[in-house]
C-alpha cells in the first residue's frame, strides 16, 4: 500500500515535471507583442581584457538601464569552461528570454546551443563568431575582423608608401580566438597588393606586457623592420616601449598601426608614437537589443548584422577633438 | 690524491639543490647557442649591457622576485596562490597615487596639462613606493593570517585573495587602466645603471630574504615546520607565527614585482598585470627543487628556476615557434626540465658521481 503511494507521488512529480519542462519550450509569453521591459537578457562576457572590453560590457550595462530591460551579466573571466558552464546556467532559467554571447573560442557550442534551442532562448552573438550552423543562433552582431585586417593592410601600404623594405612585424591576440585568426587573414590577403613581407610574427595573448616582450627579442635579432602591425591596441603600446628602449622611434623608424582604437591609441597617437588606428567599434549593445527584441517576436534576421567602423590616423588636425568626443 | 678531491667536489657538486636548475638553464641556453646564432651577443648602449641574455634576466626579475617569497610559503608547507593579483593591486595603488585625476571625469585645463607631464606625480616617489608596499604587505599579512590563524587550507585562503584582488585592483582604478608618465617610476622597471635597475632589486629582496633565513634562526624555524609541523610544535616552535611571516613577507615581495612589472610597461593594467603569474612562481621554486611539501629550500636556486622559466619563453621567441605552437613547445620543455628532479634521474647522477669516487 505504502509503495503504491509512493509510485503515485513519483509519477505526479514526474508528469508535473515534464508539463514544466513543456511549458518552458513554448517560448517567451509576451511574444510576439514583446517590449523591452519583457526582455530578460543573459549575457556572456568573455571577461575583463581591456580598454575595449569594458567599454563593451559597460555598453550593455548602460543601454539596459536607459531601454528598461533586465540584465543578468556573466563575467567569463576569459575561461572557456566557465563560459560553458554559464550558458548552461542561463537555459536553465526560466526568466532568461536572450542570451547573449561573446564566445571565448569558436568552436565547441552545439551541446549548449542545442539546449538553448530546446528551452527556447533567443540566442545572439555578440562581437565575437563562432563556428556553428546558423540556424542554431539568431543573428551575429559584430565586427567584421577580416575587413579589419584588410583595412589595417591598407593602411599599412600608405605608411610605407616609397620604403624600399617592407618587412612588417605582426604581434597576434589570442591564438584560436577569431578577432585573432580573420584579423591575420584579412591583412595578408591585401598586403601583397604593395609588396608588404610579414617576416615575423607571434602570440602577444592581447597584452601590453608580452608584447613588449616579444618585440624586444625580436629587436636582438635585427632592427630590419619598417611597420609593426598589432592585433589590437595594448600589443602595440608594448611595442612601442620596447622600440623606445632599443633606442628606435616609434611612429617614425617604426611605423605602428593598431587595432580596436581605444583610449589609449588615441594618447599614443596624440604623442606621435602610433601612426593609425583600425577601429573596432565596442558599443554594440543598441545593436544587439534591438536585434533580440526582434527575434524575440519571431522576426528572421540576416545572420550578420556589421558594426560600423572608421579609421584614425596620427596626422589627421582634429585628432584631439575626436578623442575627447570618444567614449571608451 | 689530486683524483680523489675531484671526485669529492663532483659529489658536492651533483648533492647541490643548484645543480639540477643550472644543469637545465645550461641545456636551454646551449640549445640557443646552437639553434640561434647571436643569440649571446651582448652590446652596449650608453654603457648599459644590451642582449638576450640581459633580456632574460630582466624579463624573469618579478618572477625571480614572487620566487623569493614563494619559496619561503612553500617551505613552510604551503603555497601562495595570490602573488598575482597582489601585483595588480600595487600596481593600481601606486598608479592611482601619481596620478590620482584620471578617475575625474572632468578637469580644469590647468591640471590636465599636468596629465601626461614626465615629471609630474601627485605623491612624491617615496610615498608611492612606500604605501605599495604596506598595501602589499597587509594583503601578505591578510593570508598569513588566513592560514595560520584561521586554519584554512592554504590553496582555499589564497585563492580568496586571487579571485578578489583583482576586483579590488579594478575598484581602485575604477576600471580605468592608468598610463604613468611619472619618468622617475618608470626608472624602477626601465631603468639600467650598467644592469636593468630591476635587477638591483632582486639582488636587494635576495640579499634581505637570505639574511632574514641564514642569519638568524628563521629558515631553521621554516624547514622544520615545512617538514614535521607536529614535531616543531613540540619542540617549542610557535608555527602560526613562522606561517604568519612566510605569507606577509610574500606579499611584500609580490608588492615589489607588481611596482617592476607596472613601470615596465608604464601602465597600471589591472586586467591583465601579473595573470597567472602566481603559476609561474610556484614553477620556479619547483625547479629549484624545493618540495611542494615543504621542507628545505634554496632561494638562489628558486631565482635560477625563474632565469630557466624566462630562458624558455625567450628562446621561443628568439627561434620563431609558431604562435600556436608555443604553449605545447613550452609544456614539453618544463616536463622535460621537471624529469631532471625525478628519483630515477637523481640516483643515476649520484650513481655515476658514487662510482667516480670509488
Amino acid at each position: 500500500m505504502k509503495s503504491r503511494i509512493l509510485y503515485g507521488v513519483l509519477l505526479m512529480v514526474l508528469v508535473f515535471g515534464l508539463v514544466g519542462c513543456g511549458k518552458k519550450s513554448a517560448g517567451p509569453a509576451c511574444a510576439p507583442n514583446c517590449e523591452y521591459k519583457d526582455m530578460v537578457v543573459g549575457f556572456l562576457q568573455t571577461g575583463s581584457e581591456g580598454g575595449w572590453r569594458a567599454a563593451n560590457s559597460a555598453s550593455f550595462r548602460e543601454t539596459a538601464d536607459q531601454l528598461g530591460l533586465t540584465l543578468k551579466f556573466y563575467d567569463s573571466q576569459n575561461d572557456l569552461a566557465r563560459q560553458v558552464a554559464g550558458f548552461h546556467q542561463f537555459n536553465q532559467d526560466p526568466d532568461v528570454n536572450v542570451i547573449i554571447l561573446a564566445a571565448l573560442e569558436t568552436t565547441g557550442w552545439e551541446e549548449v546551443l542545442k539546449e538553448a534551442q530546446a528551452a527556447g532562448k533567443v540566442v545572439v552573438l555578440e562581437d565575437r563568431r563562432i563556428d556553428a550552423s546558423e540556424d542554431m543562433y539568431a543573428t551575429y552582431i559584430g565586427s567584421d575582423f577580416a575587413e579589419e585586417g584588410r583595412k589595417s593592410a591598407n593602411e599599412m601600404c600608405k605608411l610605407l608608401e616609397g620604403m624600399a623594405g617592407k618587412n612588417v612585424w605582426e604581434l597576434v591576440g589570442n591564438v584560436g580566438s577569431s578577432a585573432a585568426k580573420d584579423r591575420g587573414q584579412g591583412f595578408r590577403e591585401t598586403m601583397g597588393a604593395c609588396g608588404i613581407e610579414v617576416t615575423k610574427s607571434q602570440t602577444a595573448n592581447w597584452s601590453i606586457t608580452e608584447g613588449k616582450e616579444v618585440t624586444e627579442a625580436w629587436l636582438k635579432e635585427t632592427q630590419d623592420v619598417q611597420g609593426i602591425f598589432a592585433q589590437n591596441d595594448e600589443m602595440a603600446l608594448g611595442a612601442i616601449e620596447a622600440l623606445k628602449e632599443a633606442g628606435l622611434t616609434p611612429g617614425v623608424d617604426v611605423k605602428i598601426l593598431s587595432v580596436d582604437a581605444t583610449a589609449g591609441a588615441f594618447k599614443a597617437m596624440l604623442a606621435g608614437e602610433l601612426n593609425v588606428t583600425v577601429e573596432c567599434n565596442p558599443l554594440l549593445a543598441p545593436q544587439v537589443y534591438e536585434a533580440a527584441l526582434k527575434a524575440l517576436n519571431g522576426e528572421t534576421l540576416p545572420k550578420w548584422i556589421p558594426s560600423q567602423e572608421g579609421v584614425f590616423s596620427f596626422d589627421m588636425p582634429n585628432l584631439q577633438e575626436i578623442a575627447d568626443g570618444r567614449k571608451y | 690524491m689530486s683524483k680523489f678531491r675531484f671526485s669529492f667536489n663532483l659529489r658536492k657538486i651533483t648533492e647541490s639543490r643548484l645543480f639540477f636548475p643550472l644543469i637545465a638553464l645550461g641545456a636551454i641556453l646551449l640549445f640557443d647557442l646552437i639553434a640561434v646564432p647571436g643569440f649571446f651577443r651582448i652590446s652596449t648602449r650608453e654603457g648599459n649591457l644590451y642582449g638576450n641574455l640581459i633580456d632574460i634576466v630582466r624579463n624573469a626579475s618579478t618572477v625571480s622576485l614572487l620566487a623569493i617569497g614563494m619559496t619561503l610559503v612553500i617551505a613552510t608547507g604551503g603555497v601562495d596562490l595570490s602573488v598575482g593579483a597582489i601585483m595588480a593591486i600595487s600596481a593600481s595603488v601606486a598608479a592611482i597615487l601619481m596620478n590620482p585625476y584620471v578617475l575625474a571625469t572632468e578637469l580644469p585645463p590647468h591640471i590636465m596639462k599636468f596629465m601626461s607631464d614626465p615629471n609630474f606625480t601627485y605623491q612624491p616617489l617615496w610615498i608611492v613606493i612606500l604605501a605599495t608596499l604596506i598595501v602589499a604587505t597587509i594583503c601578505g599579512l591578510w593570508n598569513g593570517l588566513l592560514v595560520a590563524y584561521g586554519k584554512i587550507q592554504c590553496m582555499v585562503a589564497t585563492l580568496i585573495l586571487m579571485i578578489a584582488g583583482r576586483g579590488i585592483a579594478q575598484l581602485i582604478t575604477n576600471g580605468v587602466r592608468i598610463q604613468i608618465f611619472y619618468e622617475p617610476y618608470a626608472f624602477i622597471g626601465q631603468g639600467w645603471i650598467i644592469l636593468p635597475f630591476s635587477l638591483y632589486l632582486v639582488a636587494i629582496v635576495f640579499a634581505l630574504a637570505w639574511f632574514l633565513t641564514r642569519r638568524t634562526a628563521i629558515g631553521m624555524f621554516i624547514e622544520s615546520v615545512g617538514t614535521n609541523a607536529r614535531s616543531s610544535f613540540f619542540s617549542g616552535i610557535d608555527e602560526k607565527r613562522v606561517k604568519l611571516l612566510a605569507y606577509t613577507f610574500c606579499g611584500f615581495c609580490a608588492g615589489i614585482a607588481g611596482l617592476v612589472a607596472s613601470s615596465n610597461i608604464k601602465t597600471s593594467d589591472a586586467f591583465n598585470l601579473g595573470v597567472a603569474k602566481e603559476l609561474d612562481a610556484i614553477l620556479a621554486v619547483v625547479i629549484g627543487g624545493t618540495m611542494m611539501s615543504g621542507g628545505r629550500f634554496s632561494l638562489f636556486a628558486s631565482i635560477v628556476g625563474a632565469w630557466v622559466i624566462q630562458a624558455i619563453t625567450t628562446s621561443m621567441y628568439a627561434v620563431g615557434v609558431p604562435a600556436f605552437a608555443l604553449q605545447a613547445i613550452k609544456a614539453v620543455v618544463v616536463i622535460l626540465v621537471v624529469l631532471l628532479y625525478s628519483e630515477q634521474v637523481r640516483n643515476f647522477v649520484q650513481k655515476i658521481s658514487a662510482r667516480k669516487e670509488a
